[in-house]
This record gives structure tokens, sequence and C-alpha cells, in this order.
């Protein structure tokens, strides 16, 4: 499903972000990105929306070469990835169902498309009751949840979800993992980066590490850190 | 497509409610540089129609000296009654000479004149209003002829003032017109201020580049388009109620091709003011 060849990115400011990264990541796993602030995990998730260029190598998504796209075209590679943030980014003069429905509209869906899926999504992520409220009347586990079924809503092959529970207590951290756990059964591909080591060190799926723009780790059924997981 | 246009019919007037001043501000600046433009082309024009309509009824004045002697007053008469040129003449006596310049010259003046001192003259009509000054410079200098004088040089001194008018009407037109732009285009980039999240959350949904842009477009587009109604309501305004002249007075076709222009003239700056907004402040 993403395919890295030997990608390289370097900001103007001449700060490597990533380093001859390779990997391979199949549809339908659920890969955790894990590392330092600055080890380029923000950049590895900015090249596969292709807000950025690599300099070196080359990104491939569902067999295409994203690099080859025109420009054009990036709205509809955009339409097949849906994406989280630490900062929920929602539009706080909409209400919880008009904040998902947008995301519809906006790429041109009829209403009665949006009047099934939206209802559909709300309910998998269970805010039903709280549809018409706004974001700010919500706790912030809540407002995360609603920027799943945001991502969600227009069934992307591809999750990219960065620290999504970065704001979030613990408890609430946990539905949200148990949320994408979910949309990962269904076949959808979802890539995570965290700092979260509780988290991580649970779920047990595979987990790439970036150290300052390297590829230091890739296991199958990792830990957060090596050395922690290793002692029982 | 029927979402669509809903969607940024919905778009563009929400935007130009939130930011109604300024899209008072940049309206009424397209309506008043329009409204020159357009008083600026019906001046023109009217003038342009005027001085045809003078000219047809151009008269070419052949003045015979005092002392010229009736076989040359005879001559002249039978050279221009013959000229394939002139269409008719008519012949004032020295009399009827004294009375038009006691009609034209003030007491002190025309006291002076006497019978005998009075040229006589051919009141003429030239076949085609252009051939007055080829008529002009055929009789100039015949024998008893004093001179031969046409109202072309008024026209044109006439023409002169208002193409001066003219020039001054479009320049502050297009000074304005300019701050026009620069208006709209302010409004637009406040809109687009206004909207960054949900522009940011387009993007990332995978809206395309001209879902984004089009609100933005037809908001600069609809404060050209206002302005120039405007202004089309104030030159037509002018045109009907400013009493002119019979000479000046335009027929409607020339009134309607003027406020095309105004019209044309208003939704290419809103549309222009727009487009540079968002190629400069819109990252899609």
């Amino acid at each position: 499903m993403i395919r890295f060849e030997n990608v390289s990115k370097t900001y103007k400011n001449g700060t490597p972000a990533l380093k001859d990264i390779s990997l391979d990541i199949e549809k339908g796993e659920f890969v955790f990105l894990v590392g330092a602030s600055g080890s380029g995990k923000t950049t590895f998730l900015r090249l596969l929306l292709r807000e950025e260029h690599p300099d070196k190598g080359r990104i491939l998504e569902a067999g295409r070469d994203i690099g080859d796209l025109p420009k054009w075209r990036v709205p509809y590679l955009r339409r097949n990835i849906g994406c989280v943030f630490q900062d929920f980014r929602l539009l706080p003069n909409k209400s919880v169902f008009e904040n998902v429905a947008f995301a519809l509209e906006v790429i041109g869906r009829p209403r009665s498309t949006v009047e099934s899926q939206v209802p559909q999504i709300l309910e998998l992520v269970g805010l039903t009751d709280k549809s018409k409220n706004l974001p700010h009347e919500l706790s912030g586990g809540e407002q995360q949840r609603v920027a799943v079924a945001r991502a969600f809503v227009n069934r992307p092959l591809i999750l990219l979800a960065d620290e999504p529970t970065g704001n979030l207590d613990p408890s609430n951290s946990e539905s949200i993992m148990a949320l994408l756990e979910r949309i990962n059964r269904t076949g959808t591909t979802v890539v995570m980066a965290t700092h979260d080591k509780a988290l991580v060190d649970r779920m047990r799926r595979r987990v790439v590490e970036l150290d300052r723009g390297e590829m230091i780790r890739d296991q199958v059924r990792g830990v957060y850190g090596i050395d922690e997981g290793v002692s029982i | 497509m029927r979402v669509y246009f809903r969607y940024a019919f919905k778009e563009t007037f929400s935007n130009l409610w939130r930011n109604r001043m300024m899209t008072i501000a940049a309206v009424l600046c397209v309506a008043v540089s329009l409204s020159l433009v357009g008083s600026a082309l019906l001046l023109k024009q009217s003038a342009a129609q005027a001085s045809v309509l003078w000219q047809q009824g151009t008269r070419v004045t052949v003045w015979m000296l005092p002392t010229a002697s009736t076989s040359e007053i005879s001559s002249v008469r039978s050279q221009l009654s013959s000229s394939p040129i002139v269409k008719n003449c008519v012949f004032y006596t020295q009399a009827q000479d004294l009375a038009e310049a006691k009609k034209l010259l003030p007491t002190n003046e025309w006291s002076v004149l006497t019978v005998a001192s009075m040229p006589t003259s051919f009141r003429c009509t030239p076949t085609v209003p252009s051939d007055a000054f080829v008529v002009q410079n055929t009789y100039q200098h015949q024998p008893g002829i004093y001179q031969v004088t046409t109202p072309g040089s008024q026209i044109r001194e006439m023409n002169k003032v208002i193409r001066v008018l003219q020039i001054v009407f479009l320049a502050l037109a297009a000074v304005l017109l300019l701050s026009a732009s620069v208006l709209i285009l302010n409004t637009i980039r406040m809109a687009i201020f206004a909207r960054r999240r949900e522009v940011s959350v387009m993007k990332l949904v995978g809206a395309t580049n001209w879902f984004i842009r089009i609100p933005f477009i037809t908001e600069g587009f609809i404060q050209g388009l206002l302005g120039a109604v405007v202004a089309v309501l104030a030159v037509t305004a002018l045109h009907t109620w400013y009493p002119l002249h019979n000479e000046f007075q335009l027929n409607t076709s020339a009134l309607i091709g003027t406020n095309a222009v105004v019209l044309i003239v208003g939704v290419v700056i809103g549309s222009v003011g727009s487009a540079i907004a968002i190629r400069r402040f819109l990252d899609v």
C-alpha cells in the first residue's frame, strides 16, 4: 500500500529530516511511527500527503508513484488518505454533524450521501447523541473522535494519525486507540506517529523508529524502546 | 454540480456579509470610477455627434471686399452656383450685413459702421460638410474677395476642450479603478484570512483547488458587478435627466453600448482583483 524507496528529505534551512528511508507497508497494516521530536515523523506523514516532495527516492501509494501526480490530481490523492492531528482541527462554528458532513460536501458528494454516511460514522465513533453540539461543548476525547469520524467518513484506504492522543488523558487515549483499531480491522492501513510509550507497548503492532531522520528500527511486533521492551 | 452551486452561492454571500463594510467601500469605489468612465464615454459620443450635426449645417461665408465691383461679384456668383461642391448660396447685400452686424456686435462698435463700409457676402452650404475647406481654399484669393470663413475652427476648438475634459475624466477614472481593484483585492484577502481554518480542512480532505477558489472569485466578481450596476444607473440617470441641447442628445443604442462597457469593466476589475488576491494569499 505504501512504499518508500530510498527517500531523503532536507529542509531549506539545511536540517536533514529523513535520510535514505526504504520501507513497505502492506494493505491493512497498523504501523506505529516512534521517535523523539524532530526525528522526522511529521515529515514522513507530510510526504505521504504530498505536502512535501522528497529530494531523493520515490514514494508509491497503491502502486503509483505520487511524485508523478500532476498538481491538480493531488486533491484526489488526499481523498484516499484520512488525517487526524494532535490539535483536532475542527471548525469551531460548525456542529459535530456539520464538521463531519463538511468533509463530504467539499468533495462534491450529494446531500443523500451526506445524510446516510454521517449518522453511520457518528454511530461508529459513539457520538450520535452529540451530533448537534459545537466542538467547544465536547471533551478533548470526544473532539478527537469527531476528527477521526471526519477523517474516515470518506472511507479512505489510508489513515494517518499525527500524535492523536498527544492532548488526551489515558482513558480518552484508550478510546481513540480502540477506534483506530476498529478502523484498521475494516482493512484500512493506519500509520500513527506517537510518543505514547504505554500505548505502543500494549498494542504489540509493527513499530518503525526514527532517529534524527534515520530509520533505526523496524519491528513487526514491537514496543516503544528496545531496551525497555526486553525487560519483563 | 448542483451541490457545488449551492455551496459556492452560500459561501460567497456569507463572505460578502461578513465583510460588509469593506464590500460597501469596494462597491462604491467601483461605482464612482465607472460612473466617470461612463460619463466620459457619453461626453465623447455626444461631442462627436454634435460636431457631425454642426458640420452638416456648415456655412461657408464668402466675404467680398466693400470695394468689389459688380462684375467681380457676379463672376463669383456664377462660379459658386456652377460649382459641384456647393449646394446653394444666398447673397447678402451691404444693408443686410449691416443689420446682422447690429444684432451681433455691441452698440459702440456697430455705431461706427456705415452701409458703405460693409462688405457684401455669399452664405453657402457645401454639398459635403468636409468640402467647406475646399471651398475656402478655392475662393480665398480670387479678385474682389476679402476673406472666406468657415465655422470649422470653432468646432476644432470645442473638440479640443472636450478632448481635454475626456482625458481628465479617464485619468481620474483610471486612478479610481486602480484603487477599486486594490480594495477588492483587500476584501478578498480578508475573506481568505477569515476562512483559513476551513481552507486548511478543505485541502486536508481533498477539495479541489478550484472548489476552494471559486467562492472567492465570485465574491470579487459580485463586488465589481454591483459597483457597475450602480454606475449604470448613474450614467442612465445622467443621460435621461440632464438637460442637453438636442444636438448633444444621444439615442438609446449609444447609451446601451456605454452601459455594456461599464458593466464589462466592472466585472473584469472585480475578477482580476480577486484572482490576484487568490494567487498571493490562498495557498492551494
